[in-house]
């Protein structure tokens, strides 16, 4: 845990930086302080490794002042990774990573398969251990970066805008690696962005600055997004928050269409029987044996076709799939967003493998937003909220549970 | 300590400030050698430079002529150049140009070239001429190291003519030759203290001059003049 | 050409001298110069007034210098070894300074956060790194020091320098040619050796030909050794 104790930091010259700032930082999560530049994120992640000293107040490390250890010994437990990576251009890949361990007296050969192992957990590939850092590209040697602060595995981590300096692309799949590394390793992360997506992204509490060195708001991604606390962070998160906010729920919570899922030897006759029970204008063919979806037929179009014909031998051609959504780990932006994308107004939710659970509608997406708006407001702060792209115990079981129940099973000609 | 009482003795002598081998007249000469190799360097030079960096082309050019003209013996340069040239005026006005020419040209060129390249561009964006961007931008940012490069030229300048005495010139490299010659080491010890004392004063008055001339605000650039 | 063959003894005599004069200065130099250096980047105050010593020395005329050491050394080796050692280190402490200093912010930034104390960031960190520029300083002050020795010869200690003036008295110049041409060549000979060892003790540079022969060029801009050779000649 880390505390600020009514921090301010006064430069010389008299800009005020950081404010009375009051902060604290739970153990194993990452915290994100996100706000426009210039106010005062850098000074505060810094004032935690003793990069800088604060004018007043004091910041406590599990219950020490921190100004009461020494610099070097402090910042050797706590990881640090920077914006432009700062590797040592004279080292190596492998003795870039294992800075640390080799400061902190491993022998070389120890630090070295500590290296090799970071760069595996990091995504690096093994033959780049003896390259030097101007022979990689930005987001490998951030990569590389991530590695080297994790390399003594200190528990806490401070990262200071660390994928701003690499394009859009590779900066969205460092933040899905961070993602995943934290679900691994629950380090305490502190990082700053100014970036508000990177901060929903990432970051299981986001502090939002005021332009000068005071927090304006302390909370979850999700209770961030649907009630800012004024007008000020309200218009720092930007326009379409309510559809961002459905990131936050899970698509598992979505009441799915399974009666119009038929398997491609499915007779025409029993396709209209099924649509029409469901009340649908739409059925979704699978593949018979592992329910890999195909595509779709308007009941419209079945009505001339011969009743005795299965769905999968007809010259009908299909109206294209689209996209799917995973249900136990996708959320319900992703439904919207494959059900908005789709000619037929309906999205198929699969499982892990592929195999289709269910289908979902406008109004089933709409019922679901309903309940989970509803669970979201009054539902319990501490309770470990749905994230896009993690996999939690609930949603792994989720998962498993869908499998376990085979969707259109019944309407199968016997 | 014979060596400075005897310099001492030398300098003080009121004999070697009269005539024409005084202190007074050889310092006047010196300075006419080193003035005009300098102000010819100049000529050239700058604008060379000038137009070399605002094309931001040669530089392959203006590298291997600072390396030649560091590389090139001043002495060698001196008696070759006078044996061809069977002791005309030339015979140490061209070594002298030719050492003053590659610190002015170099300088001129990086200080030119370190103007931030967007800055020249959005100025050429806003309209304004080559000759204005020339003038009103690359100039004046370029200004501490052009100056750098004529202190550095001079100096060298001050120097060689000292060794230009070793085939013939005038000046306070005279001193020294006939001093050497005659073995009359008062008068070597006399000329060397006078000699070191001109570089020196060469030296602070182009610390002067730069204080003067470089706007405070770009005074950083070359800082350890 | 046939002179400089039938001559071969009495010039490899005086190539060797030359080199012995033009190197040894270099070398005291640079052992100097890097704990100087050092010195000057870890006690700021120390800085300036070694600044202003190195531009002192820098614009003295060597020729001068070599005339007041002679008092106190006699005709011998030391007249000329000493003066160019002064100039070697006039060149190469600002040039370690700066090379000291030269390391990127946010490298410097990552080894005070990953712990690393002054003393070790300085012998583990800057020093590397500052080498592509201390052995630019080292290509100037070398090839320098090759083309000064010559200078020397007016006192009787020139290496080469004495086909210079055994040339002019004899008014023959194949002579002057052949020493100019050895010294160039000894000169550009050891700016090679010098580039090929940055190549070699630094394999984490990019190759950039172009890059090198920048960095030379502002170790020549660079402060007190502005320009080509300077005044020390
Ligand atoms: N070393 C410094 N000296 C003086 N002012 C500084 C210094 N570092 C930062 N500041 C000022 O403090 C404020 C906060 O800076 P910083 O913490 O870097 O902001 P951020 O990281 O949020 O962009 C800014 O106004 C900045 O100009
Ligand atoms: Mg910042």
């Amino acid at each position: 845990m880390i505390t600020f104790e009514s921090v301010t930091k006064r430069y010389p010259g008299g800009t005020v930086a950081v404010d009375a700032l009051d902060l604290e930082i739970p153990d194993g999560q990452t915290m994100v302080l996100v706000g426009p530049s210039g106010c005062g994120k850098t000074t505060s992640l810094r004032m935690i490794n003793r990069l800088i000293d604060p004018s007043e107040g004091r910041i406590m490390l599990d219950g020490t002042d921190i100004s009461t250890v020494e610099a070097p010994r402090l910042r050797r437990g706590i990881g640090y990774v920077i914006q432009q990576a700062g590797l040592f251009p004279h080292r190596t890949i492998e003795d870039n990573i294992a800075t640390v361990p080799l400061l902190e007296g491993w022998n070389k050969a120890k630090a070295r398969d500590r290296a090799r192992e970071l760069m595996d957990l990091v995504g690096l590939d093994a033959n780049m251990a003896r390259r030097y850092p101007y022979q990689l590209s930005g987001g490998q040697q951030q990569r590389v970066g991530v590695a080297r602060a994790l390399a003594a595995d200190p528990p806490v981590l401070l990262m200071d805008e660390p994928f701003s300096a690499v394009d859009p692309i590779v900066r969205s799949s460092l933040q899905d690696e961070l993602i995943r590394l934290q679900n691994e390793l629950h380090k305490t992360v502190v990082l700053v962005t100014h970036d508000v997506e990177e901060a929903i992204k990432v970051g299981d509490q986001v502090a939002v600055f005021y332009p000068h060195g005071k927090i304006a708001q302390l909370d979850t991604p999700q209770h961030l997004l649907g009630s800012p606390a004024d007008e000020y962070v309200e218009n720092f998160l930007g326009f379409d928050r309510g559809i961002r906010r459905l990131a936050f729920f899970s698509a598992g919570q979505l009441d799915l269409e399974t009666g119009t899922v038929l398997a491609a030897d499915t007779t025409v006759e029993a396709a209209r029987a099924a649509a029409q029970r469901c009340g649908e204008p739409w059925v979704l063919v699978t593949d018979g044996g592992n329910r890999q979806p195909q595509g779709w037929f308007a009941v419209s179009d079945l009505d001339r076709q011969p009743d005795r014909e299965t769905l999968g031998s007809l010259s009908l051609p299909l109206a294209p799939l689209g996209h799917t959504f995973q249900v136990g780990r996708d959320s319900l932006r992703a439904a919207l967003d494959a059900t908005v994308l789709s000619r037929t107004g309906r999205a198929a939710g699969v499982d892990g493998d592929g195999r289709v659970v269910g289908i979902t509608t406008y109004e089933r997406l709409r019922a679901a937003i309903q309940t989970a708006e509803q669970a979201g407001l009054d539902g319990n702060p501490d309770q470990p909220a749905f994230r896009e792209g993690r996999t939690t115990p609930e949603a792994q079981q989720a998962g498993a549970d869908d499998a376990a129940e085979p969707a259109g099973e019944g309407v199968r000609p016997s | 300590m014979s060596y400075f009482s005897d310099a001492w003795n030398w300098l003080i002598a009121s004999q070697n400030w009269h005539g024409s081998n005084g202190i007074p007249i050889r310092l006047a000469q010196h300075l006419e050698y080193t003035g005009l190799a300098l102000i010819i360097a100049l000529v050239i030079a700058i604008p060379a430079g000038l137009a070399m960096g605002h094309l931001r082309r040669g530089g392959f050019a203006v590298v291997t002529i600072a390396n030649f003209g560091r590389a090139l013996p001043t002495l060698g340069l001196l008696v070759l150049i006078f044996v061809l040239t069977s002791g005309s005026i030339l015979s140490w006005l061209i070594p002298l140009v030719a050492l003053a020419i590659p610190p002015m040209l170099v300088n001129t060129y990086e200080g030119v070239l370190g103007v931030d390249r967007e800055l020249t561009d959005a100025a050429r964006g806003m309209g304004m001429t080559e000759w204005q961007i020339l003038r009103k931008a690359e100039i004046p940012v370029a200004l501490p190291l052009i100056l750098l490069g004529v202190r550095t030229s001079a100096i060298q300048v001050v120097a060689t003519a000292t060794i230009a005495a070793y085939i013939g010139l005038g000046g306070l490299g005279r001193y020294i030759i006939d001093g050497l010659a005659r073995d009359e080491y008062n008068v070597v010890a006399g000329g060397a203290v006078v000699i070191i004392l001109l570089a020196l004063a060469v030296q602070g008055l182009f610390t002067l001059l730069r204080r003067v001339i470089v706007p405070a605000g770009l005074r950083g650039q070359a800082q350890n003049s | 050409m046939s002179w400089a063959w039938q001559n071969r003894d009495q010039i490899g005599h005086l190539l060797a001298s030359h080199l012995y004069l033009a190197l040894l200065p270099v070398l005291f130099g640079i052992v100097v110069a890097v704990p100087v250096g050092i010195m000057c980047v870890r006690w700021r105050w120390t800085w300036p007034p070694i600044l202003s010593l190195t531009s002192i020395f820098y614009a003295m005329p060597s020729l001068a210098l070599y005339l007041v050491l002679i008092a106190y050394t006699g005709l011998t080796d030391w007249t000329v070894i000493i003066p160019l050692t002064l100039f070697s280190l006039s060149v190469l402490i600002p040039n370690v300074v700066d090379g000291l200093r030269s390391v990127p912010p946010p490298v410097k930034q990552a080894a005070v956060a990953m712990g690393f104390g002054a003393t070790r960031r300085t012998i583990q960190v800057e020093l590397p790194l500052a080498v592509p520029v201390i052995i630019a300083g080292l290509r100037v002050a070398t090839v320098s020091s090759i083309s000064l020795v010559s200078v020397g010869q007016l006192i009787g200690i020139g290496g080469l320098g004495y086909l210079f003036t055994d040339g002019e008295q004899r008014d023959f110049t194949t002579e002057i040619w052949v020493g100019l041409i050895l010294i160039i060549l000894l000169a550009l000979l050891f700016d090679g050796l010098l580039v090929l060892a940055r190549r070699w003790l630094t394999p984490w540079e990019a190759r950039a030909p172009r890059q090198e022969r920048r960095r030379v060029v502002q170790v020549a801009l660079r402060g007190a050794n502005a320009g080509v050779k300077g005044g020390s000649i």
